[in-house]
């Protein structure tokens, strides 16, 4: 089990580490948004978590392309 | 709670456990096919319950010790990271990028390894034995986490989650029993690309909701997030598509 748990760490941490970056300082901006704004803040702070891991996860993946792009031309060169 | 109602709350815990009932499946079925059913079985039944006892004693302490908002906090965090881990995983390998994840594939290698390792008669088989108790404990935690974070809410919630884990393992067991072949019938990736959806939309809704949030109409905002994670995620294949309209077929740690 320890096993399992360790892969996933890993896995989440290194394979896909700047995709959990994202994520962790999307959430940390959602909850500073909402313990700095007042109660009309607080209602949408949901909204703006989505809106936002959308971006993280479409930037990331337009990322992902590119890499593996440059990587075949490299090895048809 | 009334059966359709019961059934509704329930499906995103039954697809989700499902994925990982067929690879705990498909690596139980190896193992029996080539090196007889005692020992898998043994094996299977143990991991099932060590799990058990696992669930029994940190499952009610969670539960009991850990206040509610910030469960749902701590849930929805880790549903985001492991749901947006399964939804890039799944875009890439639509675009091609990443290679399909093949159970077909994956149950003749195990079968060719397993046969490599031989057997010699009248002996207990622990190397079955240990294959099949790693197998199903590994994808069990995975199932019991998927319960958890389903019925983080408590009450209705859990016994949704638990009964739909409940009904997908049945069905995944029936069908690996019936066919005693890999389950290739099911559409592995097309179910990761839901899962992954429904995990980072139950992550966004908990999380904003452990901070004081209501969402409008309440668990009924739901379907439109997860719509909205589907929408962004198909647009990220074409996009994928039209940088690499051939695919590139590589590891996806590599990306």
């Amino acid at each position: 089990m320890f096993n399992g748990i360790w892969s996933t760490l890993v896995g989440l941490l290194i394979e896909d580490g700047q995709l959990a970056i994202g994520a962790l300082v999307a959430l940390a901006i959602t909850w500073l948004l909402a313990a700095a704004g007042g109660n009309q803040t607080q209602q949408v702070v949901g909204w703006a978590l989505l809106a936002m891991v959308l971006v993280l996860v479409v930037t990331n993946l337009y990322r992902a392309g590119v890499v593996a792009r440059a990587r075949i031309s490299s090895v048809r060169r | 709670m009334d059966p359709l109602t019961l059934a509704i709350a329930a499906t995103p815990s039954f697809v989700a456990s499902a994925v990982e009932f067929v690879e705990a499946t498909t690596i139980v079925l190896a193992v029996g096919v080539t090196r007889g059913w005692r020992a898998p079985l043994l094996g299977s039944a143990a991991a099932t319950a060590t799990l058990a006892v696992i669930i029994g004693t940190l499952g009610v302490a969670i539960v009991t010790v850990v206040p509610e908002h910030l469960l749902k906090g701590v849930v929805g965090t880790l549903l985001l990271l492991f749901g947006l881990r399964w939804l890039r995983k799944a875009i890439l390998r639509f675009a091609g990028i990443v290679a399909i994840h093949d159970e077909e594939l994956i149950y003749l290698r195990e079968l060719a390894e397993l046969r490599e390792q031989g057997l010699r008669k009248n002996e207990f088989d622990w190397v079955g034995f240990l294959v099949a108790f790693k197998a199903v404990l590994l994808e069990g935690t995975e199932v019991a986490f998927i319960v958890i974070a389903f019925g983080a809410a408590g009450g209705a919630a859990l016994g949704s989650a638990v009964a739909g884990a409940i009904v997908a393992g049945i069905l995944v067991i029936a069908l690996g029993v019936a066919l005693q072949k890999p389950l290739t019938m099911v559409p592995e990736n097309w179910l990761k690309f839901g899962v992954g959806a429904m995990l980072c939309s139950f992550g966004v809704f908990w999380f904003a909701e452990s901070l004081g949030m209501e969402w409008p109409g309440d668990a009924l905002s739901i379907p439109l997030i997860v719509a909205t994670f589907l929408a962004a995620s198909w647009l990220a294949v074409r996009m994928l598509k039209t940088l690499l309209p051939d695919g590139a077929q590589i590891e996806a740690r590599n990306v």
